[in-house]
C-alpha cells in the first residue's frame, strides 16, 4: 500500500502529463466584487489566500491545465444589463489573458486546449452561466460566442422565460419551443450546452434535443446528495449515449447531505431573524456567526468529492466524468480541496480507491476536451446545411 | 453573364423609377461604369455609352473607377431586419440599395449604421445594436460576390481591389453602450469601427469627464468618433481632445465655422448626406464644408434607406455619379473629387488605426466608471 505521500507524489506526477480541465470557476466575478475590476488593485501572479481560492502559483501547484472561466452575472439581472454585465466579465478574462500570457492562454477550441497544455500554460476558456446572458436573442447567443465563450449553463438560480430552474417553480415544464430552438443553436455553433443548473425537464428535454455532447459544468450525483443542483442517477444514465460529460462539483451544501441540512437550518434563522438568508451585512454575519457557534458546520473532505465521482463513474461510465470545482463561487469549500490548489489530493483520494492511470486522465483531461471537439465536429457538420436560426422568442412562445 | 448583367440592368431602371424618361436617358450616361453587377474594375461588357468629350458624367465615371465612394452612411441593417425575404445580390427594387446599383453608382464601400431610423419608439439598446451586427454579418455572408465586412483600412482596400462592396459595421449610438467602456470593448471585438456620441448622457454639457474617457477609449481602439447631431459644445470639446481623426457621418445641418476649423485641424472629414432638398443643395453643402474646413475634410453618405426624403436625381445609391459630375462642372479639380469618394475617408480610418496603434503601449484599457468620474 502506497503511503498518502506517495499517492500524492504519484497524483502530481499523472497530473504534470493529464492536468485538470475545470469546468467552472467564478475568479470574473470575484474580482468584480473585490475591486470593481481593477486588476493594478489585485494581482493573480501573486499568492491570494485568504481572499480568492484562484491565483497563478495555486492553479499551478493544482495541476489545472484548462479553465472555464465563468461570466457569470446575477441572475435576478435581465435585458440589456444582464448582457452588457456579461461584456463586462468577458471583458475581464481578456484582460487578464493580455496581463498574464505567460500562464494563461486564450482557447477557443479543443486544439487550442492542447496546445496551451504542450507550451505549459493554462487553457483559458468562458463559460456564461444562465440564459439571461443572451436576453432572449439568438443574435446575442451568437455575439457571446463569437467573443469567446464556448459554453452556456441554460439557466442559473432562476427560471428565465425559456427555461426552467432546479432551484425554481416548475414554469414551461422545461425547455419551451425557443429553449429547444436555442439549444439547436448552439450545437450549429459549437458552443457546449451546460445543464448544471436547470430542472430534470430542462435536462431531459436538451438531451432529447441536442445533437452534439452536452456538460454538466459543477454538479455532482443526486444519489450520493439529495440536492436539486445534481444530476438525478437517470439522467447521469443517458449522457453515455449523449456522449457528454458530468463535472463533478465541490461545493459542500450540495454534495454533503449534512451540510445540506445545515444550510437549511442556517437560513431558516436567518429568515427567522427577519433577515434573507443570503444577507452579509454585519448585523447579518452577527446572527450567523452566533448560529455557526452553537451549531459547527459540517465539513466535506475529498473524500466526499471521490464517493460522488465513485458513483458516476459507475452510473454514467468513466468517459462522462469531469472535475467543475466552482471555487471562488463558493463560500465553503471541503477540507483538503479548499482552492485551485487542491486537485491533487483529490487525485490522491481516487488512486487510494484504485482508479487506474487511464481512468484518472479521462477524468482530468481527456474527456472535457472529447467533448468539446466533439461539438465543434457537429458545428461543422451542421453549418454546412443551415444559417443562423432568426427565430425569436416572440414567434415561437406567443409571448 | 451577359443576361445576367442585362436583367440587373432592369432592376436599375426600374428602381430609379419610370416616371421621368429624362431619368431614364441620364442613366444611360451611367452605364459608363461597367457596374450592372460586374466588379468595378472589370471591363464594362457594353463598353461606355458615347457621351460627348468632357462629359462630366463620364468624367465622374473615370474617377470613380480608381476612386470608388465610401458612403458614410447606409440605414439597410434595420430594414432588412423587418424584411422576411431580399436578394441584395440580384436586386431589390423595395430598398434604395442593392449589389447592382451599388456597382452602377461606383461604391465600393459603405458604413452599416447600427441604430433605428430617427423618429423610431424607445431609445437606443445594446440589444437591438447586437441584432443589427448580427444582421449585417447574416447578410454580408449570404452575399460572398458582392459584398465584404472591412474591420480595418486594409481590408477596405483588399476588398475594393478584390470587386467587392465592403461593409463596415457602424456607426452604432453610443448610448446603447450603456456607460460601459467594456461594452465599448466588446462591440469593437464584434466589429463595430464607428460610434455616433449624440444622446448619450455623457455628452451633457459638452462632454463630462466619463465622456472624455469614451473618446479616448475610443481613441485607443480605433473606433471612429462620430460627431453627428451632436451640440456644438460636444463637438468643440471632443475636437479639443480626441487622439484621432473624428467624422461627422451624416451631417445635414451646416456646421458652424470655428468647428469646420478645428475639423480641418483634426484631419476628418464631415461627411454629406444626400438628402437635402435638391441636388444641388446638397453640392451647395459640399462646397461650404470644402470652402471652410478644405478639400480634404469633404466625404459623403449616401444615407440611403434611412427613410429620409433624397433629392431628385439621387433617389438611390446608383445616382451618386451625378453629384459628383455637378461638383465637375462647379470646377471642382478632379483630384479634391477622388478625396471626396475615397481618399479622405480612407485617410480617416488610417488615421484612426494609426493613433490607435500609437496609443496601446501607453495606455491600458480603461476601466473608468461613470459614477467615479460624473458625480
Amino acid at each position: 500500500m502506497d503511503t498518502p505521500t506517495e499517492l500524492l507524489q504519484q497524483a502530481r506526477e499523472l497530473l504534470a502529463a493529464h492536468p485538470v480541465v475545470d469546468g467552472h470557476n467564478d475568479l470574473p466575478w470575484a474580482l468584480r466584487e473585490h475591486v470593481r475590476y481593477d486588476l493594478d488593485r489585485l494581482d493573480i501572479a501573486a499568492d491570494q489566500r485568504g481572499r480568492l481560492h484562484t491565483d497563478i502559483p495555486r492553479l499551478r501547484a493544482g495541476g489545472v491545465g484548462a479553465q472555464f472561466w465563468s461570466v457569470y452575472v446575477r441572475s435576478d439581472m435581465a435585458g440589456d444589463t444582464a448582457v452588457s454585465a456579461t461584456l463586462e466579465q468577458i471583458d475581464v478574462v481578456d484582460q487578464l489573458l493580455e496581463r498574464y500570457p505567460a500562464d494563461l492562454a486564450r482557447a477557443l477550441s479543443a486544439e487550442d486546449m492542447e496546445i496551451a497544455r504542450d507550451e505549459g500554460r493554462i487553457a483559458s476558456l468562458m463559460g456564461a452561466e444562465g440564459g439571461h446572458s443572451i436576453n432572449n436573442s439568438l443574435a446575442t447567443l451568437r455575439a457571446l460566442y463569437a467573443l469567446g465563450v464556448r459554453y452556456m449553463t441554460l439557466t442559473h438560480n432562476d427560471n428565465i422565460a425559456w427555461a426552467d430552474s432546479a432551484t425554481d417553480e416548475p414554469a414551461v415544464g422545461g425547455l419551451s419551443a425557443f429553449g429547444h430552438e436555442v439549444v439547436r443553436e448552439m450545437n450549429r455553433l459549437g458552443m457546449l450546452v451546460d445543464l448544471s443548473h436547470v430542472a430534470e425537464t430542462t435536462m431531459r428535454h436538451a438531451l432529447a434535443t441536442s445533437v452534439a455532447p452536452v456538460i454538466f459544468s459543477h454538479s455532482s450525483a443526486r444519489a450520493v446528495c439529495d440536492h436539486p443542483r445534481n444530476i438525478p442517477d437517470e439522467v447521469l444514465a443517458l449522457l453515455a449515449a449523449n456522449g457528454g460529460v458530468a463535472m463533478a462539483t465541490f461545493v459542500p451544501k450540495f454534495i454533503l447531505p449534512a451540510a445540506v441540512e445545515w444550510t437549511r437550518a442556517a437560513d431558516e434563522n436567518m429568515r427567522a431573524h427577519g433577515l434573507h438568508h443570503l444577507d452579509t451585512t454585519p448585523q447579518a454575519m452577527k446572527i450567523h456567526e452566533a448560529f455557526e457557534a452553537a451549531n459547527p458546520r459540517p465539513v466535506a473532505t475529498a473524500a466526499t468529492v471521490a464517493d460522488h465521482l465513485d458513483h458516476m463513474r459507475d452510473v454514467a461510465g468513466i468517459d462522462h466524468i469531469g472535475i467543475g470545482g466552482d471555487f471562488d463561487g463558493t463560500a465553503f469549500t471541503p477540507a483538503g480541496l479548499d482552492d485551485v490548489a487542491g486537485y491533487p489530493n483529490l487525485v490522491a483520494e481516487l488512486l487510494r480507491r484504485g482508479w487506474s492511470d487511464a481512468d484518472l486522465a479521462k477524468l482530468t483531461w481527456q474527456n472535457a476536451v472529447r467533448v468539446l471537439r466533439a461539438a465543434e465536429d457537429v458545428a461543422a457538420d451542421l453549418q454546412a446545411t443551415r444559417g443562423p436560426s432568426i427565430a425569436t422568442i416572440t414567434e415561437l412562445d406567443a409571448l | 453573364m451577359a443576361d445576367l448583367h442585362d436583367s440587373s440592368s432592369l432592376t436599375t431602371v426600374d428602381s430609379v423609377g419610370l416616371e421621368d424618361l429624362d431619368e431614364l436617358n441620364d442613366l444611360d450616361g451611367l452605364d459608363v461604369l461597367g457596374g450592372r453587377g460586374a466588379p468595378v474594375s472589370a471591363p464594362p461588357d457594353h463598353g461606355p455609352s458615347p457621351g460627348p468629350p468632357g462629359d462630366p458624367l463620364v468624367r465622374a465615371a473615370g474617377l470613380l473607377r480608381t476612386h470608388p465612394v465610401i458612403d458614410g452612411y447606409s440605414g439597410l441593417a434595420p430594414v432588412l431586419r423587418s424584411m422576411h425575404w431580399y436578394d441584395l445580390e440580384a436586386g431589390e427594387s423595395l430598398l434604395e440599395t442593392d449589389v447592382p446599383r451599388l456597382r452602377s453608382g461606383g461604391v465600393c464601400a459603405q458604413f452599416w449604421s447600427l441604430q433605428e431610423p430617427a423618429g423610431s419608439a424607445g431609445s437606443p439598446s445594446l440589444g437591438a445594436t447586437i441584432e443589427l451586427i448580427d444582421v449585417v454579418r447574416a447578410t454580408v455572408s449570404q452575399c460572398p460576390e458582392g459584398l465584404r465586412l472591412a474591420l480595418s483600412a486594409d481590408e477596405l482596400a483588399d476588398s475594393r481591389n478584390c470587386g467587392r462592396v465592403a461593409a463596415l459595421l457602424g456607426p452604432m449610438a453610443g448610448e446603447a453602450l450603456g456607460d460601459s467602456l467594456a461594452v465599448l470593448r466588446a462591440v469593437y471585438a464584434l466589429g463595430v469601427r464607428s460610434v455616433t456620441l449624440a444622446g448619450a448622457r455623457w455628452t451633457q454639457g459638452g462632454l463630462t469627464p466619463f465622456g472624455h474617457e469614451m473618446v479616448r477609449e475610443m481613441n485607443r481602439l480605433g473606433v471612429l468618433v462620430d460627431l453627428s447631431g451632436c451640440t456644438t459644445d460636444t463637438m468643440r470639446r471632443t475636437l479639443r481632445i480626441t487622439r484621432a481623426p473624428v467624422v461627422f457621418s451624416h451631417q445635414a445641418e451646416p456646421l458652424p465655422d470655428d468647428v469646420l476649423h478645428a475639423l480641418r485641424g483634426n484631419h476628418g472629414v464631415c461627411m454629406v448626406p444626400c438628402t437635402a432638398g435638391t441636388l444641388p443643395a446638397t453640392a451647395d453643402l459640399l462646397e461650404h464644408v470644402r470652402e471652410t474646413a478644405g478639400p480634404e475634410a469633404v466625404a459623403i453618405s449616401g444615407a440611403y434607406d434611412t427613410g429620409l426624403p433624397h433629392a431628385a436625381g439621387l433617389n438611390d445609391v446608383s445616382c451618386l455619379p451625378r453629384l459628383l459630375a455637378e461638383l465637375l462642372e462647379r470646377g471642382w479639380p478632379e483630384s479634391e473629387v477622388m478625396g471626396l469618394t475615397w481618399s479622405n475617408m480612407a485617410r480617416v480610418l488610417r488615421g484612426a488605426e494609426f493613433a490607435a496603434r500609437a496609443a496601446q503601449p501607453r495606455r491600458a484599457p480603461s476601466r473608468a466608471a461613470i459614477g467615479a468620474l460624473d458625480l
